[in-house]
């Protein structure tokens, strides 16, 4: 049943396109940025300082980032875990933003902190008791299982297509060998990581909620409380979907493919639910600790947090909700558009908006160059994404029978 | 304050001769501030919870600033700074109303003053960090009032540097200091008061009536009132005497009347116009005469107030008076030879001692005081 | 604010938390140095003794080779006009403020780290590079640290300072109780050279008895308080001051330790790996039992 569901082909479109080359300029810009950074340290290029040591860069690039690649996560255990297998076609597309957005949240660390060239330092350097601890633990294994969990598109790609140049030509045999045995291991091993995917993304997606618990009373009432790591969690699983459907439109209309609106509109009567059951602890959670009291006056606070709520939870839901949403693209996308920019607005809050130090003197606004940086890396994702789907087997075509159709449906979990 | 030295200095010669240097049963109500030898507030016998410091010689005697040493030269070894010559005569009469000698001889002595050294350690690094070391407590001593009076902190505005530091400093400073003298503090004699309380816009306070017949010393009142009270050192000109009063809440406005006046009500002190000095005869329609004069209120009326009326008689207060010890000169009067056998009610009839006494008795068109029975004397 | 304050709401918050984690106790055993010693020193600060002579302020930068310049620029008083936070330039600094009922004795408070009996950079560092050791002092190791800045972020006093304008090895920069003097027997720089004693060092109980006493012998001197003794768990530099703390910018923090929160959510989603393991037998059951069923659906199609 699952076959003309899945079978996923590298996309044949013409790679530079006028948006391209607008995506490639605002990377370049970023990228000088990023040069300043690291020549001329973070005060030259960032608006931190001794008030506000967190930024745009951590709370977008990296909060938000983590966030908003939670589709791998979420649809693998959806697919694989619960055995979804309709929904295959939209696995490996969300396991590719997840592994680029991963990616992209490590190089975000790796700029963002001071000492770069430690970045290793917590491999061998553990405490336990630190938050942050867990979540570079806990990114950095993830990531790795992503990798591992990509390794079978790359090894699909490849195999029997070896073709090296020159004298390498040599090594075509050996090569194409081992990648047969790369993945008949994996076929066999690839439920340990999928499972340990789940896990580790449950963990780090809570934990990043833990990070700002210890800032105590200098984070805004309206976002500190002990349930945070709940709420990221929650809020992580809820922009799952949301962000596979948000894309899955956007790469269709850019590579001229027939939405997936099938297992879009399935996708997407079931994020209502888990919406709901996120605004539910939020808002009961305002509600115990009464801080709507903090609603009554109007601050950048009260104004941010009542944008996240309203607009990036209480209007999609309703809009999920209704089933002339489900069937419609545009308004399909703009409801999960909405989650996903309720989600970011609510890491930018967490970590920016909410902090408030004890003595600070100015208010923090990221500076051009972190947006540029921040703006930069995003372009530089999408780029990525748009080389990867057009030279690897990621984006499924309906109805179009593949060489291998059936192999690589349901990753290790053949006979 | 004379009379203070004077109860010091009895105390000191019958208790403070004693093996222990003990301060005496009554030395509570004597002028020491507590908190000089007892941690607590309250201290007794069994629990004294004295001060951790040797108090085999209590504070007794108070110097007058004029029979102090014009300069003291304090020389600690110190490897930026010389010696400080220090004004001590000048500073001891600025302390009069700050606490007087103790405000920085806090554990003063019988005989030598004792050194500081005694108490605060000259080393840091100490067992007993609960007293301050030595260079803490100079510091204090002299930064608490100098930050407060020219805001000055930096070192050199006490210390000279060593590389400045000449051998004639002595001699300098003695030519500078001779015959310095802070003013005197003129006493106002009467206080007007205009005030917002509609039943009684006035209050008269006469200030020498409270020192001369309440006999209040200064720090009664003026108790820790540094430099600044009277000084305005924001106004470097003229001689930094303060014209503009200082606001005060209604709370502090009355605390000092209140010490006393506590059980007093307003009207006591506030009327509808300035009130005369305090007159004893026109109050009370008895002239303070002679011996009684010099008391102070106490004295007859005890100290519970308000003041109860006394009878008139002179043995309602002379209550240990007895005919037969009673020489008669005291009065002024000393009485001839046969006068001195007669008895009181002879001459001062019904024993009424307030009004003439009458020669009638026995002399026909003899009046007292022309006709005197004996001859004036002194008192 | 609206009447309430943020620390109501974090007192509910902890509430919450506890309720939420079970508050498990149990400690990472990979984890910084984290002593708590009995004989920990400590600097009890008079702020009514200090007279602002920013000498404290030239012994640190000496002590820490930091740009001092000559001891007698720092008579200069202006620049008390503004309120400063120490920074990397200078890892304490001391402010003023006005007396309130003195307009001529000002109230000067030195600021520099409280070293935290439960230091909020010691549980936050990635890499455990904080420590607080049995002498009392919080300090930490350049070489670990990756210049994250989550100390900074953890901080409740808003203490550590970071080299921002270095591109390479910039440091994270704070008071480090002298930690290289007093293990030499001597005492912090600070301490060393206050002219008036205005700083006690001392084992942090005996400041403790030292400063009520001085409360209880001179109340008309003193609040009620000595900042630090109960502060986010007890802190070893503790403040005595002539009016209430929170005129002289001091954070009104409760009395629970700051990382406290943050560690028993840490330790009750990690309680010995049990809810991380349990997770992933779960999730693998569910795989198997899906996986079965649709083997079976396959096979009656056949």
């Amino acid at each position: 049943m699952s076959h003309e569901l899945v079978n996923p082909v590298p996309i044949k479109h013409k790679f530079f396109t006028p948006g391209v080359y607008v995506l490639i300029v605002i990377a370049l810009n970023g990228l000088v940025f990023l040069m300043g950074r690291f020549f001329f340290g973070l005060g030259a290029v960032t608006n931190l300082n001794d008030q506000y040591p967190w930024g745009l860069w951590i709370g977008v690039d990296v909060a938000a980032g983590v966030a908003l690649a939670a589709g791998g996560f979420t649809t693998a255990a959806f697919g694989h875990v619960m055995h979804k297998e309709e929904y295959h076609a939209i696995v490996r597309p969300a396991l590719l933003t997840a592994m680029l957005g991963y990616t992209f949240v490590a190089v975000g660390v790796f700029v963002d902190i001071g000492r770069w060239y430690f970045i290793w330092h917590p491999l061998i350097m553990w405490n336990g008791n630190s938050a942050l601890f867990e979540v570079g633990i806990c990114v950095m294994i993830y990531m790795t299982v992503l990798y591992i969990e990509f390794l079978p598109i790359v090894t699909e790609r490849f195999i029997g297509k070896v073709n090296l140049p020159g004298l390498l030509t040599a090594l075509n045999k050996p090569a194409d060998k081992i990648l047969r045995l790369l993945d008949r291991g994996l076929s066999k091993t690839m439920f340990i990581f999928i499972i340990a995917g789940v896990v580790l993304s449950t963990l780090h997606q809570s934990s990043l909620g833990t990070l700002m618990v210890i800032a105590g009373p200098k984070m805004h009432p309206l976002w500190q409380t002990p349930v945070l790591p709940l709420l990221f969690l929650l809020s992580a699983v809820s922009v799952g979907f949301p962000m596979v459907i948000f894309e899955s439109l956007i790469a269709s209309r850019s590579l001229k493919l027939k939405p997936e609106m099938h297992i879009l509109s399935r996708l997407g009567s079931m994020i209502a639910p888990l919406l709901g059951i996120y605004l539910a602890f939020k808002i009961g959670d305002m509600f115990i600790r009464e801080t709507f009291v903090y609603l009554n006056e109007f601050t950048t606070a009260s104004v941010m947090f009542s944008i996240e709520v309203v607009l990036g939870v209480i209007i999609p839901l309703r809009m999920f909700l209704s089933p002339k949403v489900l069937k419609s693209p545009p308004l399909l996308f703009t409801a999960s558009a909405l989650v996903v920019f309720g989600v970011l607005l609510n890491r930018i809050n967490n970590f920016v908006v909410a902090y408030t130090p004890p003595y600070s003197t100015e208010s923090y606004f990221p500076s051009f160059g972190e947006i540029s940086v921040t703006v930069g890396f995003v372009a530089l994702l999408v780029l990525a994404y748009r080389f990867i789907v057009m030279n690897f087997p990621v984006i499924s075509l309906p109805g179009q029978q593949t060489a291998q159709p059936k192999k690589y449906t349901i990753r290790g979990v053949e006979k | 304050m004379k009379k203070i030295f004077a109860v010091i200095f009895v105390l000191f010669f019958t208790v403070g001769t004693y093996a222990q240097q003990s301060p005496g049963k009554d030395h509570a109500k004597l002028h020491i501030n507590c908190v000089s030898c007892h941690t607590c507030g309250l201290p007794t016998k069994d629990e004294p919870c004295w001060v951790a410091c040797p108090r085999e010689k209590m504070i007794t005697v108070y110097l007058k600033a004029e029979q102090t040493d014009e300069l003291v030269i304090i020389d600690q070894a110190n490897e930026r700074f010389g010696p400080v010559y220090f004004s001590h005569r000048i500073h001891a009469q600025m302390s009069v109303m700050l606490g007087g000698c103790g405000n920085c001889h806090h554990h003063n002595t019988l005989e030598q003053i004792l050194k500081c050294s005694k108490c605060h350690e000259p080393s840091r690094q100490r067992e007993n960090i609960a007293i301050l070391d030595l260079k803490g407590a100079y510091h204090r001593q002299c930064m608490e009032c100098h930050r407060e009076w020219s805001h000055e902190t930096g070192c050199k505005s006490c210390h000279i540097p060593i590389s400045e530091v000449k051998g004639s400093h002595k001699e300098e400073s003695k030519k500078q200091l001779a015959g310095k003298v802070h003013p005197p503090v003129t006493e106002p004699t009467k206080i007007v008061y205009e005030t917002n309380y509609e039943k009684g816009k006035f209050v008269t306070y006469y200030h020498d009536d409270h020192v001369k017949n309440f006999k209040l010393n200064c720090i009664d009142c003026h108790a820790q009132e540094s430099c600044t009270k009277c000084h305005d050192v924001n106004n470097p000109s003229s001689d930094k005497l303060k014209l503009v009063k200082e606001k005060k809440s209604l709370e502090d406005h009355h605390k000092k009347c209140f010490s006393c006046h506590a059980k007093d009500d307003c009207a006591k002190c506030h009327l509808d116009k300035q009130v005369e000095q305090f007159n004893h005869e026109k109050r009370t329609g008895w002239a303070l005469k002679k011996h009684h004069i010099n008391l102070s209120c106490i004295n007859c009326h005890g100290s519970k107030r308000p003041y109860q009326k006394l009878n008139n008689q002179c043995v309602s207060c002379h209550k240990n008076w007895k005919k037969e010890t009673f020489k008669h000169y005291v009065t002024g009067l000393r009485l001839t030879e046969p006068h001195s056998e007669l008895g009181c009610e002879d001459c001062h009839a019904g024993n009424d001692y307030s009004v003439k006494p009458g020669c009638n008795g026995c002399h026909e068109n003899f009046v007292y005081p022309k006709q005197k029975p004996g001859i004036l004397v002194g008192k | 604010m609206s009447g309430k304050s943020r620390r109501d709401f974090l007192k509910k918050s902890v509430a919450i938390g506890s309720v939420a984690t079970g508050l498990s106790a149990s400690t990472a055993k990979a984890g910084p140095k984290n002593i708590l010693s009995e004989d920990r020193m400590g600097v009890l600060v008079d702020t009514t003794a200090c007279v602002g002579c920013r000498n404290c302020e030239w012994a640190c930068k000496d002590a820490h080779n930091l740009p001092a310049g000559n001891l007698d620029s720092y008579e200069d008083r202006k620049i008390l006009e503004t309120k400063r936070r120490p920074d990397q330039t200078a890892l304490t600094v001391v402010n003023e403020y006005p007396h309130g009922k003195n307009s001529n004795l000002p109230v000067d408070v030195k600021v520099q780290c409280m070293h935290c009996d439960h230091p909020a950079c010691v549980s936050a560092c990635i890499v455990g590079a904080f420590s607080k050791q049995e002498n009392g002092s919080v300090i930490w190791d350049t070489d670990m640290c990756i210049g994250c800045r989550y100390c900074m972020a953890a901080c409740p006093f808003q203490i550590p300072a970071f080299e921002y304008d270095k591109a390479i090895n910039p440091l994270i920069m704070k008071c480090d109780f002298c930690f290289n003097r007093t293990k030499d027997g001597k005492l912090p720089a600070c301490v060393n050279i206050c002219p008036v004693e205005a700083l006690t060092c001392g084992p942090r109980h005996e400041l403790i008895k030292i400063a009520r006493n001085r409360i209880k012998r001179n109340p008309n001197r003193y609040v009620n308080h000595i900042l630090g003794e109960y502060e986010v768990g007890g802190t070893s530099w503790m403040y005595l001051a002539s009016k209430e703390f929170k005129e002289l910018d001091f954070p009104d923090l409760g009395k629970n330790p700051a990382p406290g929160v943050s560690e028993s959510i840490q330790h009750g989603i990690f309680a010995y790996f049990v809810p991380p393991v349990s997770l992933y037998a779960l999730l693998g059951g569910i795989m198997w039992i899906t996986k079965r069923r649709k083997e079976l659906e396959e096979e009656e199609k056949i």
